[in-house]
């Protein structure tokens, strides 16, 4: 049986690829500690942002995934560097041919798998920002003028807040700015007000050319901000959502070339049993023999150890491993 | 009898060498950070140089970063010192340096405790530049159309969004001056020409104020004009009305930030001055015991370390003494006086 995509390792090699994956493995973690960062940021902005998105608007679930995947990514690089460190030296290395297994398990199910979970997350986030946006503002506007009512009272507060922060005014602009309800006026809070007028805010009678002396409301003015808030936060959580994209997709190249590695390693010190400076070639592969085969062995295996068992073991192979093929 | 007088062996040299090379280095790391704060400081009073007048007082930070580099600079030289102090041979070139180096030492851990102490009196002088630079900044509120000051309405508004303030001490300095341009002002209305006529410089003054002093908190649209006329506006009376407007003046807002920020400063200072004191008075023990080493050859034995070789008055005496052999020294003196007694400076 033939093992899947052998690669002949002499000591020189197989000491380069030690040396080459503890970088890697180092700056797994240096990425892994970055992404980690920027989904706590893209959380709690959406936690500060939290009025403003409808609440059946799941859109906390990217930075959560992004936090656990890069979590993972960082142990796969901090155990990498720590396994690639001690092949290279014949003490340290025996404790970690047990745990090296499981470990690499873990790694590309777990790892791997949110990482395309958050990677498919982070494509699919402008959607759902800008239904829960249309729906959050469109909410807090309505309930502007609630602030006797408990549970909205704060509406206005954290509406004139987001106003003067990201210099924004109404939903699309201030047209739609108005107080939805019975008493609709032409005018804004003073939250829409720019500061880079030349003249006193007017927030009233907007519409009405005749009301301020020497003001054309058809002509383009500095006296309100001209963006609509859903654009401008819409625009700052896709930038962020971006940036924690890109940063996912390196994260996962580099856990899989870091994966990738350390499996061949071990597979090529196995071979040699173990022993660190064998002057041996060793075989280093991903898989011991095909799926197909696999299965077989695995099947013949369960079989085997339900009779009594002769006492042949099956031909020196690693019991299969992994039941997915690597991506 | 010396001061403070500590036994050393050899183990005890080589550890205390070791303990100050390590501190030393870390100092280098607090000097980075006290050039880093006046930085930051420096910075943090340029962004709002408008509102001073561009006349405040930059001697804080700049002294902060001048001691920062010198700190940096001397306790990388005394890591190197510390670090040869172990080695006979090369400890024997930097000998004559070090007690020339230790009175330098003592001089910058006096300027430095005098900086930190001044970040703390800085506070009054804060106050009265911020208080005329605010006046003058508010009365060129309405020239944005005058090259040079067209920024100030924006500065101010920007300021009192951001710190939460209103006016100078309150909100009714709006009332005191002009704060809406000519230009939008409709000379045609009666009401217009009522209000410039009714004051003697002839200027537009209204009980209203700009919209940057609307308080968000308020559970009603922020009223901004009549603001002392209660029929104006529905269900409002404006001497119980607290949460209309900031009440808080932009004098105290910038004061109070200013000041936190420099006591942070100042504390975090002080710190770095206690760790430089207890580094001198190390160097001071390593350089004494290496100098009690009686036999060079022989770099085990016992020395003995002391602060002050004699104790403090008699010092001081031998200080002014030789201070007055320098007044006295272009004079022949018949007696030979014994030059020989180096004072101990501490």
């Amino acid at each position: 049986m033939a093992p899947v995509l052998p690669l002949v390792l002499p000591l020189q090699p197989r000491i380069r690829l030690a040396q080459g994956l503890w970088l890697l493995s180092w700056l797994l973690v240096l990425v892994g500690g970055l992404t980690l960062l920027c989904s706590g940021h893209l959380l709690v902005q959406l936690w500060h942002l939290g009025t403003f998105l409808a609440p059946s608007c799941p859109v906390a679930v990217l930075p959560q995934v992004a936090l656990a995947a890069s979590a993972v990514a960082l142990g796969t690089g901090l155990v990498g560097s720590g396994a690639s460190r001690a092949s290279l030296d014949a003490a340290q290395y025996p404790p970690w041919r047990g745990v090296l297994g499981p470990l690499l398990v873990a790694g590309t199910a777990g790892g791997g798998g949110l990482l395309v979970l958050a990677l498919g997350l982070a494509l699919a986030l402008p959607g759902t920002l800008d239904t829960g946006l249309e729906e959050g503002l469109g909410t807090a506007l309505a309930n502007y003028k609630d602030t006797e009512v408990p549970g909205r009272c704060q509406a206005k507060r954290l509406l004139d807040e987001l106003q003067l922060k990201h210099h924004c005014c109404g939903r699309h602009g201030r047209i739609q700015s108005n107080v939805e309800g019975l008493y609709l006026i032409d005018g804004v809070p003073f939250s829409c007000c720019n500061p880079h007028s030349p003249r006193p805010c007017l927030q009233s009678q907007l519409s009405d050319p005749h009301a301020h002396p020497l003001f054309d409301p058809q002509q383009p003015n500095l006296n309100l901000w001209a963006q609509g808030c859903h654009e401008v936060l819409l625009g700052h959580l896709q930038g962020l959502a971006s940036i924690l994209g890109n940063m996912l997709a390196v994260t996962f190249l580099l856990q899989t070339l870091v994966l990738l590695g350390l499996r061949y390693l071990q597979t090529a010190l196995e071979g040699l049993g173990g022993v660190i400076d064998g002057e041996g070639e060793a075989q280093g592969y991903l898989f011991p023999a095909g799926l197909k085969d696999m299965l077989k062995t695995a099947w013949l295996q369960g079989g085997v150890a339900r009779r009594p068992a002769p006492e042949e073991a099956p031909p020196g192979e690693e019991p299969p491993k992994e039941g997915l093929p690597e991506a | 009898m010396a001061l403070l007088k500590v036994k050393f062996d050899q183990k005890k040299r080589v550890k205390l060498a070791q303990g100050l090379w390590l501190m030393n280095w870390l100092s280098v790391l607090a000097g980075i950070i006290i050039f880093g704060l006046g930085l930051f400081l420096k910075i943090e009073l340029r962004k709002r140089s408008d509102m001073m007048d561009n006349s405040e007082s930059h001697f804080v930070p700049n002294s902060l970063i001048g001691m920062g580099v010198l700190s940096c600079v001397f306790n990388s030289l005394a890591g190197k010192i510390c670090y040869d102090a172990l080695d006979p041979a090369k400890y024997a070139k930097w000998k004559p340096w070090l007690k020339p180096y230790l009175a330098v030492c003592v001089l910058f851990n006096i300027v430095l405790f005098l900086v930190a102490l001044c970040c703390f009196l800085l506070r009054g002088s804060l106050e009265s530049t911020l208080a005329h630079g605010l006046k003058n900044g508010m009365k060129f509120y309405r020239d944005t159309d005058t090259p040079g000051r067209c920024f100030m309405k924006k500065t101010i508004d920007m300021l009192q969004i951001e710190f939460k303030c209103c006016g100078n001490n309150g909100f009714r300095d709006w009332f005191e001056i002009q704060w809406i341009s000519n230009r939008y002002l409709d000379f045609s209305s009666k009401e217009v020409k009522d209000r410039i006529k009714s004051n003697v410089d002839g200027r537009y003054l209204v009980d209203g104020v700009p919209f940057s002093c609307c308080n968000p908190n308020s559970p009603r649209p922020c009223i901004q004009y009549q603001l002392t006329n209660n029929s104006a506006h529905y269900s409002y009376d404006h001497q119980t009305e607290e949460l209309n407007l900031w009440a808080r003046g932009c004098r105290a807002a910038l004061l109070s930030y200013y000041s936190n920020l420099m006591n942070s400063v100042g504390a975090v200072t002080l710190l770095v001055w206690l760790f430089e004191v207890t580094i001198t008075i190390g160097l001071r023990y390593l350089h004494t015991a290496l100098e009690g080493v009686a036999n060079p050859e022989d770099p085990e034995c016992k020395s003995e370390g002391w602060l002050l070789e004699k104790s403090i008055p008699e010092t001081w005496k031998a200080f002014l003494e030789s201070v007055k052999k320098l007044g006295k020294g272009n004079q022949v003196e018949a007696e030979g006086v014994d030059a020989g007694q180096a004072p101990e400076a501490g």
